[in-house]
């Protein structure tokens, strides 16, 4: 390891990429809200407005390919994350469900776009926003629908068990509904983007450290820009995975806030 | 894979998660006050069991 070490570039060593890499400077002075990231989402916004008002603005029977583009995203998520999910309420839902998944995908997919090329959900105070919002939505609803009482007593008193098992049981459903579920959902969004935003840096700077090398190295580089390549498209596929299943396991709380245990 | 069987699949890891998590913290805890070793691993043998148990309930049992 050590003689590689030696090999490589001309002073330094390789540093490896970190979690400092997933801190930017500030645009002006020293405000931090004028980072990268928070200008990313700001981008997100005006994309995904400017694509939506483009796509309907010349709504016609026969679509064009923009309009075309616009449908078939809506319809996926109003048919097989709302309706197939949520059932026949499902059409009140469709507005945030819709706005949480173009959203997180647009800026999941800025991991990629050349230049951009960070994806903000990496930051994981984005994704802790998003899952808090869900929380209330679906604890919302629930007691909305059911009453507070009967919606408390239908999380914590299973129907149907020895009353002993209470002891054990209820503690756990709290902690499901009110801590693991909105935990888990921002973690698993952020955790997904943090570790493959590294991936990418590892591969891609990697390779172009080994291209300032000796002649040996050199050779072993385009390896590295290949695998980055192909980690690209994989990123891509994690990306929209990602977008989909935080919307789908909202789409599910929310059923699950709605329906009647017994 | 229906998205409802996604769903479960989600569900049964956030409860075994939350039956570790709790009595697992609750055993730990306890060894924290008596100065012992074993009842955290007694915490997580009987979260990772009553989760089990709940998954059944909630999951299994009502797609009969």
């Amino acid at each position: 390891m050590r003689s590689l070490h030696l090999l490589s570039a001309s002073g330094g060593g390789f540093v490896p990429p970190s979690s400092n890499d997933f801190i930017f400077p500030s645009f002006f002075g020293h405000s931090q809200y004028a980072t990268k990231p928070i200008l990313l989402v700001f981008l997100s916004v005006l994309l995904i407005s400017i694509f939506f008002i483009l796509a309907s603005r010349k709504a016609a029977i026969v679509p064009s390919k923009l309009q075309f583009a616009g449908e078939s995203l809506y319809g996926f998520v109003r048919n097989d994350l709302g309706r197939d999910i949520i059932g026949h309420e499902f059409m009140r839902f469709v507005p945030y469900l819709f706005t949480l998944f173009v959203f997180i995908l647009t800026n999941n997919i800025f991991g990629i776009v050349p230049l951009l090329q960070f994806p903000t959900m990496s930051h994981v105070s984005f994704p802790y926003v998003l899952a808090i919002i869900t929380f209330v939505v679906f604890h919302y609803i629930g007691i909305r629908k059911q009453g507070i009482r009967k919606y408390i007593k239908d999380i914590m008193f299973m129907p149907g068990v020895p009353k002993a098992a209470y002891i054990l049981l209820t503690p756990i459903e709290i902690a499901t509904y009110f801590i693991t579920r909105p935990l888990t959902l921002a973690l698993r969004l952020f955790a997904n983007m943090f570790a493959g935003h590294l991936l990418l840096l590892v591969f891609i700077l990697g390779g172009d450290h080994l291209l300032k090398g000796v002649i040996g190295l050199k050779l072993i580089s385009p390896f590295a820009f290949a695998f980055g390549i192909g980690l690209t498209f994989f990123e891509f596929l994690v990306q929209c995975l990602q977008a989909y299943i935080f919307t789908l396991l909202t789409a599910l709380y929310i059923a699950g806030a709605l329906a009647d245990e017994h | 894979m229906k998205p409802n069987d996604d769903g479960a699949a989600w569900s049964i890891v956030g409860y075994l998660l939350s039956g570790l998590l709790f009595w697992g913290g609750v055993g730990w805890a306890v060894d924290h006050w008596l100065h012992t070793r074993y009842f955290l691993l007694a915490g997580l043998l009987l979260g990772a069991g009553a989760a089990m148990y709940l998954i059944w309930l909630r999951i299994g049992r009502k797609s009969k």
